[in-house]
């Protein structure tokens, strides 16, 4: 094995460490307040703005960023780009818990948390989010399961015998499985605003969406990675990996640049270019996404000195992570047009805090993760001497 | 009940409840102490029933107006110059508020033209020219007839739109009619030989608002002797908004 | 065991492309679910004298709170309202420039209820099958199943329903609920059109209710605008609205006339029906996969 990852065992309670737990802290007192007073009492939800934050980033948002575990796992199991391995651990790591807060996110943001399990039984087929709440609820156990073996590795002994001995013979399974239900509900999740044609933005509106979201999850999977492989290795002072993450970012180009294709062609057919140019919120809003999210950093990435240098390679990454989170935003919330409200909606002070809560408390379990799991591959910088 | 309030001397909820009755007695005595010669018979013919004209002659307003010329038949032919409009059809659906007492005469000889209410006849030649509202106008939405308005919304519509266009006339429901006070025999519930916070209590439990506004009118707030009611000038020194015995 | 293994894998191969096969012919056309002969409502603008009697009728039969405000106090008619939580029909009123011979201004009441579209995009939306469009007409909200999502908010285009945002563990999404319990008995009618002293609320057969509108236009062309709201709107409501005025003065939406869910219903089943793609898909995988696989062996051993 050209790679073998270990734990860093790396201290722990470091002073962001602590930061983290303190928006954890503030995000459970406003979701205790939401299962106190109700959904109201934290939020700026109203009849015409029944989606806020908590739908656009905790679950539209999260989804798409954890798509570096379907991305990953395709292009070092599936078609077998071996070397690539090193990789595919954290970035599952990664959607795993980015999954497991997706559903926290819901848990907070539906009314009725305890009949979550409710589609599971009662089924309608018509609507893109049954699908896409069947896809989420799969696909978080498989990769549950996809990271047992890591799990197991660092229990060790008898545990480890038997999780490989479990999951080694049927992994391929859940390997592919995991890329099929990826697929279908990261589409599926751009489905989901076709039902409100009269409400969302022309610009965003389109019969395209699911195909679009689809590519663009696709398109931000390696750029979430190069993203987090290099604040984990600067945060804990690990070697980092430039050679593995360079030619990722060359497969980049192309699905960035097919998204980047299809959207703005999509603007051109439909002849909506016109809005662009209004100078509304919505417009400027889709500019930024578009400019700054996707075409520029593309432009960046066909330069071959900003895919070899760290710093510049990491900046165009998180353009495009932004691009896409601001895509989910626009579309959820940006774009989103209530013909009746009276007052736009701006997230309350609860929702941002949930919100951080959340994120906090995944980059809590994460570093939790790599510190006393076999995640991260890369050895610990030498203290120069 | 009042009697009883008065000897304790006691105020707010005398009043409270006062209004409350007063509202009850004047109904209850307008039926029970006088009524209108005429009343009872105009009831008799409000409860007959009717049978539905379902097919009617279809002419413009004009043209009848002429063939009721022609026909001679004006105001003087009228049967009857007063109406309760309290018929079992609206009733069977809503019954929030009282008839209404429509004076038909006084109505005709403001409108002179028969044709303006009356505005079409029946198909079938062998009915009378002339028919009341009830006759074509019953259910609302019934199937056989579904062009045509129940009878309720035709009262209101031509009514109110007469009274609209003439600037004449009430447009408010209380205009025509009485509110139904429901019988608050059934609604008080008291101990027996209840004090008299307890009654002001009951009073409240639906009247909130009116014993908030009590407590802002001169029956709550003034103060001193009453100096000006002749032979009661020195009965009360104080004045109510100086006792604390209802002040809870 | 790796035999084996390959065996499957071609298996998965086949079915993948038989998945392919079925799901070109799964791509059919979109059909209407409407109900053929459903009841709807005529609500004529032109009648409503804006007594707000349809609210307190609505408030009663549905069982409602008491309003804040009672429903006689015609101030509240100074603001415009929408359908919330606690009432699922309100009155608005408008100076629209109509004014009468003596140019005083003419208000415009329009009451405002959920419309109980033929192809609703909050029953396509809900992903647990909370909302059902009935024979009736109409469109029940069934709390068992509720999960609090409001996708349904989001998907109705005419904002109607409403959710009990203070509720922490068991909110509802409110809406009118056509008196379903009511118009399904013989002879029921839905309580505002009950209540209504003009008949500006018109109960029947949608049919008929398109008829007597044409009617009703046609007597008298220079009281009504030429369009029946809801006719056609998003492939038609079982609520429809006959005007004086033009629509987009009292805050109607131009909205398309293709049903909402045509769209969305059918790319998620051409792309989903019998989950012919997500077979095919992972037919196609495990046969890349394999490959890769088998290359990497040959590879290793050589
Ligand atoms: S009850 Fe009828 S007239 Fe009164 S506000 Fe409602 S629709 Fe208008
Ligand atoms: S108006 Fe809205 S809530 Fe009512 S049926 Fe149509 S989509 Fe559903
Ligand atoms: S149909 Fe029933 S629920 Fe709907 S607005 Fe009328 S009274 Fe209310």
């Amino acid at each position: 094995m050209s790679h073998s990852p270990s734990a860093t065992h790396s201290k722990f309670f470091t002073p962001g460490v602590w930061v983290m737990l303190v928006f954890m802290f503030i995000g459970a007192v406003a979701v205790a307040a939401r299962f106190t007073w109700g959904i109201g009492s934290v939020t700026n939800l109203d009849n015409s703005h029944p989606w806020g934050l908590w739908i656009g980033i905790d679950v539209a948002t999260g989804v798409a960023l954890a798509a570096g575990g379907f991305t990953t796992s395709f292009l070092a199991h599936i078609i077998g780009r071996h070397h690539y391995e090193v990789i595919v651990r954290p970035a599952i790591l990664t959607a795993m818990l980015g999954y497991t807060f997706v559903v926290l996110g819901l848990l907070v943001d539906i009314g009725r948390t305890w009949a979550i399990w409710k589609p599971i039984f009662s089924w309608n087929t018509n609507s893109a989010l049954f699908e896409v709440a069947m896809c989420v609820l799969v696909y978080l156990h498989v990769l549950y399961f996809e990271f047992a073996p890591t799990v197991g590795e660092g229990i060790g002994g008898r545990v480890k015998t038997l999780v490989t001995a479990v999951t080694d013979k049927i992994m391929w399974i859940f390997i592919i499985l995991g890329v099929v239900l990826s697929c279908m509900h990261q589409s599926s999740l751009g489905t989901l605003m076709l039902i409100a044609p009269t409400k969302l933005h022309p610009l965003w509106y389109t019969p395209l969406l699911p195909l679009l979201f689809l590519t663009s999850a696709i398109a931000v999977g390696f750029p979430m990675v190069v993203f987090e492989t290099t604040l984990v290795s600067s945060s804990l002072k690990l070697d980092s990996e430039m050679k593995i993450l360079t030619p990722l970012t060359r497969i980049t180009i192309f699905i960035l640049g097919l998204y980047m294709v299809l959207k703005v062609g999509d603007l051109v057919y439909r002849d909506v270019l016109g809005y662009l140019l209004d100078g509304s919120t919505q417009s400027n809003s889709f500019l930024v996404e578009l400019g700054f999210g996707v075409i520029l950093p593309w432009l960046l990435l066909i330069t071959p000195g900003v895919r070899k240098s760290r710093g510049m390679l990491f900046f165009t990454c998180c353009l495009i992570v932004g691009g896409v989170v601001l895509n989910r935003i626009n579309v959820f919330l940006v774009g989103y047009h209530s013909p009746y409200a009276q007052t736009s909606y701006f997230p309350a002070i609860g929702e941002i805090v949930v919100t951080a809560g959340l994120i906090a408390a995944l980059m809590f379990l994460y570093r939790l993760a790599v510190t006393f799991l076999p995640v991260l591959s890369a050895s610990k910088q030498e203290v120069s001497s | 009940m009042i009697r009883l309030l008065n000897r304790q001397g006691v105020s707010v909820f005398a009043v409270v409840s006062a209004m409350l009755f007063c509202c009850n007695s004047t109904q209850a005595s307008s039926t029970s102490e006088w009524t209108a010669p005429d009343q009872e018979a105009a009831k008799e013919f409000a409860a007959l029933p009717v049978e539905l004209i379902v097919n009617i002659k279809d002419e413009s307003p004009y043209e009848r107006s002429l063939r009721l010329l022609d026909q001679g038949l004006s105001i003087k032919d009228m049967p009857s110059h007063y109406f309760l409009l309290d018929s079992p059809i609206i009733k069977k659906q809503e019954d929030r508020y009282g008839p209404v007492r429509f004076m038909h005469a006084k109505h005709a000889r403001l409108v002179r033209d028969c044709a303006v209410c009356h505005h079409y006849r029946p198909e079938d030649p062998a009915v009378k020219e002339i028919n009341r509202c009830s006759a074509c106008h019953q259910d609302a939405f019934d199937p056989r007839v579904v062009d045509r308005t129940g009878l309720k919304a035709a009262y209101h519509l031509q009514c109110m739109e007469c009274h609209r266009e003439m600037a004449k006339g009430p447009l408010s429901c209380t205009g025509c009619h009485d509110k139904k006070i429901p019988d608050h025999v059934k609604l008080i519930k008291l101990v027996d030989k209840p004090e008299p916070s307890q009654v002001t209590e009951e009073c409240l439990r639906c009247h909130e608002n009116q014993g908030r506004d009590m407590l802002k009118t001169a029956h709550w707030l003034w103060r001193g002797p009453s100096t000006h009611t002749v032979g009661r000038s020195k009965e009360i020194e104080i004045g109510k908004g100086t006792i604390a015995f209802n002040n809870y | 065991m790796k035999l084996n293994r390959r065996n499957f894998f071609k298996l998965a191969g086949v079915a993948g492309a038989g998945a392919l096969a079925t799901g070109a012919k799964t791509a059919e056309a979109w059909e209407s679910k409407a109900p053929k002969d459903p009841f709807g409502c005529l609500v004529d603008l032109s009648r409503c004298v804006g007594c707000r009697k349809c609210e307190q009728g609505c408030n009663e039969v549905n069982k409602l709170l008491p309003p804040e405000r009672p429903f006689v106090d015609m101030l509240l008619l100074n603001e415009k309202r929408r359908p919330d939580a606690n009432s699922y029909t309100v009155v608005n009123r408008y100076f629209t420039g109509k004014s009468d011979e003596q140019d005083h201004l003419l208000p415009t009441y329009v009451k405002i209820q959920c419309m109980h579209c033929q192809d609703p995009a909050c029953v396509s939306a809900c992903l647990v099958g909370a909302l059902t469009k009935k024979e009736s007409g109409a469109v029940h909200y069934d709390v068992s199943k509720c999960i609090g999502c409001r996708y349904c908010m989001v998907a109705c285009p005419f904002e109607i329903p409403a959710y009990e945002y203070f509720d922490p563990l068991t909110p509802r999404v409110r809406k009118c609920t056509f008196c379903f319990e009511r118009i399904e008995k013989e002879g029921g009618v839905p309580a505002c059109a009950a209540i209504c002293p003009v008949e500006a609320i018109t109960f029947g057969k949608r049919s008929s209710l398109l008829d007597q509108a044409r009617t009703r236009m046609k007597k008298d062309p220079a009281r009504y605008i030429d369009h029946i709201y809801g006719e056609h709107e998003v492939g038609g409501t079982s609520w429809l609205y006959l005007s004086d005025v033009e629509f987009n003065k009292v805050d109607f939406q131009d909205l398309p006339s293709e049903p909402i869910p045509k769209l969305p219903e059918t790319i998620q089943h051409s792309l989903f029906s019998y989950l012919w793609s997500p077979i095919a898909l992972f037919g196609v995988l495990s046969v890349v996969m394999a490959n890769a696989k088998s290359k990497k062996n040959k590879e290793d051993e050589s």
